[in-house]
């Protein structure tokens, strides 16, 4: 298990931090699904995680063993795939391989069978020989993947390993990483499409201003079973609108609209008469579970980011 | 549409700051250390060279022409009693060696054609002040003979009929000229000085010093594709990743030795040109200078890369620093022709420490000692550049 405990970090001359106290869980077998809009502290969460930051404040573990000492002694045991294709565009996908997997330490026989099992698990091996730079960009992103694969490594932070990849390359990496989880390892997944942390995360934590706003399994940031009701309601407003959606449980807003998690007992049809009847007029209403795209927004807010 | 486009591209000039240094200031230092490097060319410093002089002769001529020649050329330095190495190593520009005979030679009438002055000049002075400075030795002891043979004519003339001694002297038979008496001649060291001689140290100094563009653009590359953090996540060690960028150099820079200095022996001659000449030089000082200049070259290109943030500002400030450095260095213009001030600027130039140095073997056919001093420079300069990539290093990295 990886344990991020209260980590805060503020980079020199900065006037904020960018982490404040987050904390967090990844469980070996498991998906975790990082979300966040830009800057919101995914980069920085990551760089400790790499080892390319030192913990200022808090504590990062696995298995109850400081991060920092893990990584002096085996630092490949955590990989990151980086959001850029970091590998050298004028070195084959073969000639990557070997490099990278001579940087994290394998040699031998070993080398070669990982070389050969990451370009089998990539799916690469008919581009063995070619050039990185000529690769299309589905085909980067699993060189990318494969490159963080070499050294087995036992917990793997993914950064958006899917951005600017046809339906079928995604389809592939999802499915890649699924299995990564099913072989044992903990996988970390950060991506700004949320169909797919819904598609493939068991748990998610949302962060923004370096904070964690929600953190839980899939189930219990959609709702739980709880009803939610999402609509939008014109002709009524201000202190009267939120003293009846109040009256009908938690309602959070969203841009114009609104999300009302139902009190036990209370009904979408109760509520929408409701309204009806103070003079709202119902533009939409939506009845069931919220998607991870409405709760994100609604805990992240509309405005736009950095 | 096109004024659009042509603001566009204003807009994209002005705001590249690197590039408008490289097309604005670097011209403008360039004129302003190209013309200082090239005040003197027309008019040779041959009044500011250090020299001394060694008098055999110790007579009244020889002292007279020790003071014309010092009026023309400044005071001569006290005399060494082993010249031969100062003028080896450049330390003085030349000795005029006055030959125990002159003063008699210079009052006889008939000339026996033997030397009685002797310029002898550091190997590596320039022709055309080696030339001027032989022409106005000559000139020099030609008036003085000139004089002297004059003022014994009229005391013939004049002297009383039948009075022995004096002999009558025929125009007809009497060679003014001192040009016989005088030689001039470079300190022998095995290498025959020509422009190739002089030429192949300089530019493969320089072309050394090149790598500096390239490595710096591969690391940029590096980091902004984020390789060089994933290395470091996988627990590549700073130090390591330096030395993986280094030795390679190291044997680029020795191919690029080897390359230049076979254009020179064997291309030149092809081309008709001089060749270079190797004979006589000391193989383990020219392998030890050309060591200490890829050090140099290598550490400068580290710090660069590590302390510019973008590839526009690799790409830029790696030629510009390499030009500036060979324009001040005595690569684009001789040292010697500089004026004293510009000289000086030139002795705290890597490139001029690593010029002084090839000079040093493939000139003056000096051994170790006489490229210990460049050598440490370069590599005190090269330790100090690789102290300051280190600690930018893993900042960049990350």
């Amino acid at each position: 298990m990886l344990e991020i405990r209260d980590l805060a970090f503020r980079y020199s001359g900065a006037d904020r931090s960018a982490l404040s106290g987050v904390s967090l869980n990844a469980a070996r077998g498991k998906i975790l699904g990082l979300l966040g809009p830009n800057g919101a502290g995914k980069t920085t969460l990551i760089s400790h995680l790499s080892g390319l930051l030192q913990v200022q404040q808090g504590r990062i573990s696995i298995g109850g063993q400081p991060l920092a000492e893990i990584r002096r002694a085996t630092p490949t045991r955590v990989a990151v795939a980086p959001q850029e294709y970091a590998f050298y565009p004028m070195l084959t996908v073969n000639e990557n391989l070997e490099c990278f997997a001579s940087a994290g330490g394998l040699g031998g026989t070993r080398k070669q069978q990982r070389i050969a099992a990451c370009l089998t698990f990539a799916q690469l091996e008919r581009y063995a020989k070619t050039r990185a730079e000529r690769l299309s960009g589905g085909l980067k992103r699993r060189l990318n993947l494969a490159i963080a694969l070499l050294p087995e490594p036992d917990f793997i932070l993914l950064d958006e390993p899917t951005v600017g990849v046809d339906p079928q390359s995604r389809a592939f990496l999802l499915d890649a990483v699924k299995t990564l989880a099913k072989n044992g390892a903990a996988v970390i997944y950060t991506s700004h499409y949320m169909e797919e942390i819904e598609a493939i995360a068991d748990s998610v934590v949302i962060i923004d201003d370096g904070k964690v706003l929600r953190e839980g399994t899939l189930d219990e940031l959609l709702g739980g079973g709880e009803a939610q009701v999402y609509l939008g309601v014109d002709g009524v407003r201000g202190a009267s609108l939120n003293e009846l959606l109040a009256g009908f449980g938690a309602s959070t807003r969203t841009g114009e609209d609104w999300l009302v998690t139902l009190s036990a007992g209370k009904t979408p049809l109760a509520l929408l008469v409701a309204l009806e009847q103070v003079g709202g007029k119902i533009r939409f209403a939506e009845f069931g579970r919220s998607n991870l795209e409405q709760i994100f927004m609604a805990l992240t807010k509309h405005s736009l980011r950095d | 549409m096109l004024l659009a486009l042509i603001k566009k591209e204003l807009l994209a000039l002005i705001r590249d700051v690197h590039g408008l240094a490289a097309l604005f200031l670097m011209p403008a230092v360039f004129i302003i250390i190209m013309s200082l490097a090239l005040k003197d060319v027309y008019d040779p410093p041959v009044k500011t060279l250090p020299y001394a002089i060694e008098n055999l002769d110790n007579k009244d001529f020889s002292t007279t022409l020790i003071d014309e020649w010092a009026k023309r050329h400044g005071e001569a330095l006290p005399e060494y009693t082993d010249w031969s190495s100062q003028v080896q190593s450049g330390k003085l520009s030349y000795v005029l060696v006055i030959e125990k005979g002159f003063s008699d030679a210079l009052v006889s009438a008939k000339s026996d054609g033997e030397i009685q002055l002797r310029l002898i000049t550091d190997p590596g002075l320039e022709g055309g002040v080696f030339a001027a400075n032989k022409a106005e030795l000559i000139m020099i002891a030609s008036e003085m003979r000139a004089r002297a043979l004059l003022a014994a004519s009229r005391m013939a003339m004049t002297a009383p009929r039948g009075r022995p001694g004096a002999a009558p002297i025929v125009d007809a038979e009497v060679n003014v000229s001192a040009q016989g008496m005088v030689s001039a001649e470079r300190l022998a060291t095995g290498s025959r000085p020509s422009a190739v001689q002089q030429n192949v140290p300089a530019w493969l100094v320089f072309g050394m010093f090149f790598v500096v563009a390239s490595l710096s653009n591969l690391f940029l590359q590096e980091r902004e594709c984020g390789a060089l953090a994933r290395l470091a996540s996988f627990g590549v060690p700073v130090s390591m990743m330096i030395w993986s960028k280094a030795l390679p150099y190291l044997v680029i820079n020795g191919m690029q030795a080897a390359l230049m200095l076979t254009v020179g022996v064997w291309v030149m001659p092809v081309l008709g040109g001089d060749a270079l000449s190797l004979a006589g030089i000391h193989w383990g000082a020219l392998v030890f200078i050309l060591l200490a200049v890829s050090t140099a070259a290598i550490g400068l290109a580290l710090a660069l890369a590590s302390l510019v943030r973008t590839q526009a500002q690799a790409a830029t400030m790696g030629p510009v620093v390499n030009i500036l450095m060979a324009a001040i260095g005595g690569v684009m213009v001789p040292k010697f022709v500089m004026p004293d001030v510009m000289q000086r600027i030139a002795e705290f130039s890597p490139m001029n420490w690593g010029l002084e140095g090839m000079l040093a073997v493939l000139l003056r056919g000096s051994d170790m000692g006489g490229v210990l001093l460049p050598s440490a420079k370069l590599m005190g300069f090269a330790l100090l550049m690789m102290l300051i990539a280190v600690l930018l290093f893993r900042r960049r990295v990350g």
